[in-house]
């Protein structure tokens, strides 16, 4: 992350901060970034290494004041002789609620400020660009069974095209699965009984692991496939030369 | 506090034992875990009668044990601890209800196919019996205040016969039910109704065990008035806990 | 005293500190077993491919029995059975709890719940489910999932009994002039610990059940294809077992309480903060947060944003209590004995822990790290590690007036190390491989070649804290049998558990502590 937007990350804290209610502290924060954040965010993925970084600083941050302060106490106050005893100063009603209600007021703030942000980002995940190619998927013990718009089908090797955002819409057979793909950060369960969704946009040509991510069984861990993308020429013919296949059995078929 | 610090006690001191606690929980896991894992696991009923009857006298002779040593040196604090076990007990139908809203709030359609007609007359005089028992008990209770032991036995005898003609009513019409083909694998609305109304009943009849564990040493002459107290508050839980049962699984 | 007399009166006792002494035999008894079961995963996990066994049911069951063991039979006994029996009673001067008797089933139920643990070793069809037991897999699989159910009720209902019989305890039996702002912070934890018990352990109860009963008697609850939903399950299931880690939280922070002020001779800072904001503030949020465990399952939207923010806003109790802790050091007289250093190992590692929960709890970035290593290291730092810090340091500072006797200082403080930098090195890494993908509950990863200098890094520091707490265990022991006499208040502390001899008798004091108007369990020095 670098020194500016570190430096952005620190002033809205404190600009958060200054806010001096709550209710203004979530507007703002909540409210106002979104635009800015879908335009400046072009996939979930980034998205995703972006708020990761921030969130990271924001709670190390934190670790680290409080290690130092705790370590610093830890110096300071050691016992000199074995029957010295503490002399803490004298505590009223005012300084205990006061100790208690500033840091209410800070960690709450930073609180709000990281769920905006994780708020924005979420709306992202849930998006799905409509120029989508949509793709069902069916998980089962212990395989991932792809099918095309065009009714081609796959089994543990996803093909797609570069440059398309790809949907899978994903149920189960038989026990909770979760298809997961690392490189894209990007996971969710499927199971009997439900449809539910996953997007992510593959930008490059390249291969990716696809695993399971859900303890589904005995060889749970075995359950892989493969992420496969391609130039978007390779991937029309593939898929143009899987449906003429397709078609053909249903031919031969049809023909007996 | 000053620094006073106790004599040191020598050898031979004596230390408070009993060994009903150690029987009634190995009881308990014979009767319960052990019997159910033979039989319905490994297809042991054999085995698993043996286990039942190597628990239930344990269970029921700890229970008997217990009670003898515990009564007369109670230290009165039942009732609030009660208090605190009923609040457990409620979260327990709490959950078994969650579970019923949710299905059925998300059913396409509900009752679910293959459900009979629910009788509407019998759980409601079952009602009428179960709350009419609460006050009965109460009735008990409050004769025991006013040191008439005869008007709390005779209060305390309705509420046994109320809650059993409560159960026998259930018992009737699950059978009733399960003959129409509403077993409890039916549906989803078969395996809540039966679980909730089950575990419901099991509850009447714990408290029925309390009743008589109560009205036993009455009728010898020793009457605990904070046991008394205690089971009555329980039966009056299980008297609340019915309305919601009927009004949800019944009358919805 | 013949020997079968002194037999009699352990087995059969009622008295709160032998029940409390049977409950944390048996507690490290659990974690021996578990922690072998660690040993063996992590043997399994050193290199790619099959390693120890090429049965990936076998790799399940040990995770299994190690996930399950550690929370329900190690830690939760350990700090609400064993920590609770012996110091509440003391604490508040009462000479026992108010149901000694139910007190003595609450612990056997906690034996009968490890004795079904231990048959799972021996039936052919060991339970597989996971600690979590999800539905379909838990109903399908041929592994013996009643024997989970049972464990799970068995500890659940000692569980019960034992928060019926605290609360009423703590209500009533104080002693005079020990009133509600003199009662000591591990008093308050362990009250905040079994309400929590009290309302969601009958939950977790029930859903276990029914699992049992889809399994076992052809019921339908989670069975999508009659109406039934997989999903009631699971949140069911977290809406216990998140609060469940705050049952854990909390006594183990309120021990941390204790060492920390008697060490530091000093007040504890803030301490209507601690109870009221940390403490009360944990109660209320606790059963609004399960859905971080399904952030990927489809739970709908609003949930999942909801659940976020109030998973992020329970970081302020949280770091309240902290607040108090750090405090507690200010102008204090800090003494690094055995039992200050776990302490201080609790401060900082459950630093680490707890901050890592932050990206946890946001949705968008649990897309990612959920259900991978990041996880498994985030709740490793804040429970197997802050935790079990807190329970051996525990441990060791009630070990004088447990025993009567001294336990060796430097063997104390070289397990300390040992374990401090095994930790670290397991645990840090899991969260680092985590991040980059390495998913949890793999008995194989050969798919993701990449990790294995890292597996193997873990599997050496494993042997770090085995050894760490493994001498820790003998130190206990050499220490009971022949250490040096300790006298009732080695620690010079000002709390009632100390006024007594050591080891307390049977009703603990000749008679109830009269306690003066100004006497408070940390009035330290200052006060006068
Ligand atoms: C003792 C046990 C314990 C404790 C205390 C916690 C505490 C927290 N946990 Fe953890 N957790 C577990 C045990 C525990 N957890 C377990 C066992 C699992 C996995 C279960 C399984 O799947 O098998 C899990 C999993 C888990 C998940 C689900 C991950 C997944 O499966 O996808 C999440 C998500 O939100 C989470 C979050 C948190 C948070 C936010 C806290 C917070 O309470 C932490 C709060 C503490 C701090 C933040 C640090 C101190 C505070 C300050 C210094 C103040 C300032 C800080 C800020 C303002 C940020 N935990
Ligand atoms: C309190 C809880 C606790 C504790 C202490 C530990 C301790 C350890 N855990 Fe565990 N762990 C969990 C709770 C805990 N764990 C849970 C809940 C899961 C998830 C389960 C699931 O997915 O369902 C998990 C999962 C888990 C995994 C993930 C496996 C997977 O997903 O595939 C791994 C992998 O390395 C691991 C490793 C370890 C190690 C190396 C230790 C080490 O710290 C252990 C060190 C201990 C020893 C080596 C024992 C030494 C013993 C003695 C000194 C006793 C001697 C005593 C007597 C003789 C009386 N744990
Ligand atoms: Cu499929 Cu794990
Ligand atoms: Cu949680």
């Amino acid at each position: 992350m670098s020194a500016r937007s570190l430096a952005q990350t620190l002033s809205l804290r404190i600009g958060v901060l200054l806010a001096a209610s709550l209710p203004v502290a979530w507007t703002s924060a909540g409210a106002g970034e979104h635009e800015a954040a879908v335009a400046k965010i072009k996939d979930a993925a980034e998205g995703w290494n972006e708020l990761w970084r921030e969130v990271i600083i924001d709670i190390t941050i934190m670790g680290v004041i409080f290690a130092l302060v705790t370590a610093y106490l830890l110096v300071k106050y050691r016992r000199r002789s074995p029957d010295q005893e503490g002399t803490p100063p004298k505590f009223n009603a005012a300084l205990a609620v006061g100790w208690t209600v500033i840091p209410v007021f800070v960690f709450l703030s930073d609180d709000l400020f990281v769920a905006a942000k994780g708020w924005n980002l979420w709306n992202m995940y849930r998006q799905v660009p409509a120029e989508r190619m949509e793709i069902k998927l069916e998980s089962g013990m212990y395989s991932w069974d792809y099918v095309y718009p065009n009714g081609v089908h796959a089994q543990n090797e996803l093909r797609v095209p570069a440059g398309k955002p790809i949907m899978l819409r994903m149920t189960s057979r038989d026990t909770i699965h979760s298809h997961f793909i690392p490189d894209f950060r990007v996971k969710e369960d499927s199971m009997p009984g439900r449809v539910t969704y996953l997007w992510f946009s593959p930008k490059e040509p390249g291969e990716h692991v696809i695993s399971c991510a859900a303890y589904c069984g005995i060889m749970h861990s075995y359950m892989m496939g493969k992420l496969v993308i391609m130039p978007d020429q390779d991937f029309t013919k593939w898929y143009d030369g899987e449906a003429a296949k397709l078609a053909d059995a249903k031919k031969n078929v049809a023909l007996n | 506090m000053s620094d006073h610090v106790a004599v040191h006690e020598h050898h031979g001191a004596h230390w408070d034992t009993s060994v009903w606690p150690l029987v009634i929980a190995f009881g308990i896991l014979f009767f319960l875990p052990l019997s159910f894992t033979l039989n319905f696991v490994y297809h042991k009923p054999m085995l698993a009668i043996l286990s039942l009857g190597l628990g239930a006298p344990m269970i029921i002779g700890g229970a008997a044990g217990w009670t003898s040593q515990a009564i007369g040196g109670g230290e009165g604090l039942s009732r609030p601890a009660m208090g605190w076990f009923i609040l457990a007990e409620a979260m327990i139908f709490m959950s078994f209800f969650a579970n019923y809203w949710f299905n059925r709030l998300t059913a396409v359609s509900w009752p679910p196919e293959g459900t009979p007609a629910i009788p509407q007359l019998m759980p409601a005089i079952m009602t009428v019996f179960l709350v009419s028992s609460s006050f009965t008990a109460h009735a008990a209770e409050v004769g025991l205040e006013h040191g008439n032991r005869s008007t709390f036995l005779r209060w305390w005898v309705v509420t046994i016969l109320l809650g059993l003609a409560f159960v026998s009513m259930s018992g009737i019409e699950w059978h009733h039910l399960m003959s129409e083909g509403f077993t409890y694998g039916r549906n989803i609305y078969s395996t809540t109704f039966y679980s909730i109304t089950g575990f419901h009943g099991a509850h009447v009849l714990l408290g029925l065990c309390g009743i008589v564990a109560v009205l036993i040493p009455a009728l010898m002459g020793k009457i605990n008035d904070g046991f008394v107290k205690t089971v009555s508050l329980y039966w009056h839980f299980v008297d609340i806990i019915w309305l919601f049962v009927v009004s949800q699984v019944y009358y919805w | 005293m013949s020997f079968a007399q002194t037999a009699k009166e352990w087995i059969f006792t009622t008295d709160h500190k032998r029940v409390g002494i049977l409950y944390l035999i048996g507690s490290m008894a659990a974690f021996a077993i578990a922690g072998l079961m660690a040993v063996l995963m992590r043997l399994e996990l050193s290199h790619l491919g099959p390693t120890i066994t090429n049965n990936p049911s076998q790799y399940n069951v040990w995770l299994y029995n190690h996930g399950a063991v550690m929370i329900l039979g190690f830690q939760i006994p350990a700090l609400t059975g064993f920590f609770a029996n012996y110091c509440v009673p003391l604490m508040i001067g009462a000479k026992d709890v108010a149901f000694p008797r139910l007190n003595a089933l609450s612990v056997w139920l906690f034996y009968a719940g490890v004795v079904v643990v231990l048959l799972g070793f021996f039936i052919p069809d060991p339970p597989d489910v996971m600690w979590t037991g999800y539905p379909p897999y838990s109903v399908m699989t041929t592994g013996n999932t009643a024997f989970y159910t049972f464990t799970v009720l068995l500890l659940g209902f000692a569980s019960i009994l034992g928060g019926v019989n605290f609360l009423t305890t703590v209500s009533f039996m104080r002693a005079p002039g020990v009133t509600w702002s003199k009662l000591n912070i591990f008093v308050w934890s362990i009250l905040a610990a079994f309400a929590l018990q009290l309302i969601f352990v009958p939950v977790l109860g029930t859903a276990v059940t029914l699992i049992t009963f889809d399994k076992y008697l052809g019921t339908h609850f989670f069975d999508p294809s009659t109406g039934g939903d997989i999903l009631t399950y699971q949140n069911l299931f977290w809406f216990y077992s998140h609060p469940a880690v705050y049952i854990i939280y909390m006594p183990f922070i309120g021990v941390v309480f204790e060492i920390v002020a008697t060490f530091a001779r000093n007040r504890v800072f803030n301490y209507n903060m601690v109870v009221f904001g940390g403490f009360g503030g944990i109660v209320l949020l606790s059963g609004e947060v399960w859905v971080h465990h399904l952030y990927v399952t489809g739970m709908p939207d609003w949930l999942r944003i909801g659940t976020m923010v109030t998973t992020l806003s329970i970081s302020v109790p949280v770091g309240l209590t902290i607040i108090g802790l750090v405090g507690t050091l200010y102008k204090g007289a800090i003494d690094f004995r055995t039992p200050m250093l776990y302490a201080l190992g609790v401060v900082f590692l459950f630093l680490i822990g707890g901050l890592t929960g932050i990206p946890l709890a946001v949705t968008s970035l649990t897309v990612h790290l959920a259900q991978t290593y990041y996880v498994v290291g985030h709740f490793h730092y804040v429970m197997a590690v802050a935790g079990t810090f807190a329970i051996f340091g525990g441990v060791y500072y009630f070990f004088p007036k447990m025993t009567g006797r001294m336990y060796n200082e430097t063997v104390g403080k070289i397990g300390f190390w040992l374990t401090f930098i095994g930790v670290n090195m397991v645990f840090w890494t899991m969260m680092v491989i985590g991040v980059q993908g390495m998913p949890r509950r793999y008995y194989d990863y050969s798919h993701f070649p990449q990790f294995q200098a890292s597996h193997e890094l873990m599997t050496f520091g494993t042997a770090f804290i085995g050894v760490g707490f493994a001498l820790a265990v003998v130190n206990w022991i050499m220490g009971a049998i022949n250490g040096k006499e300790a006298g009732p208040n080695p620690w010079g502390s000002k709390s009632l558990e100390w006024t007594t001899v050591s080891p307390p008798p049977h009703g603990n004091w000749p008679e109830i502590p009269k306690v003066d108007a100004d006497w408070h369990p940390y009035g330290y020095g200052a006060r006068s």
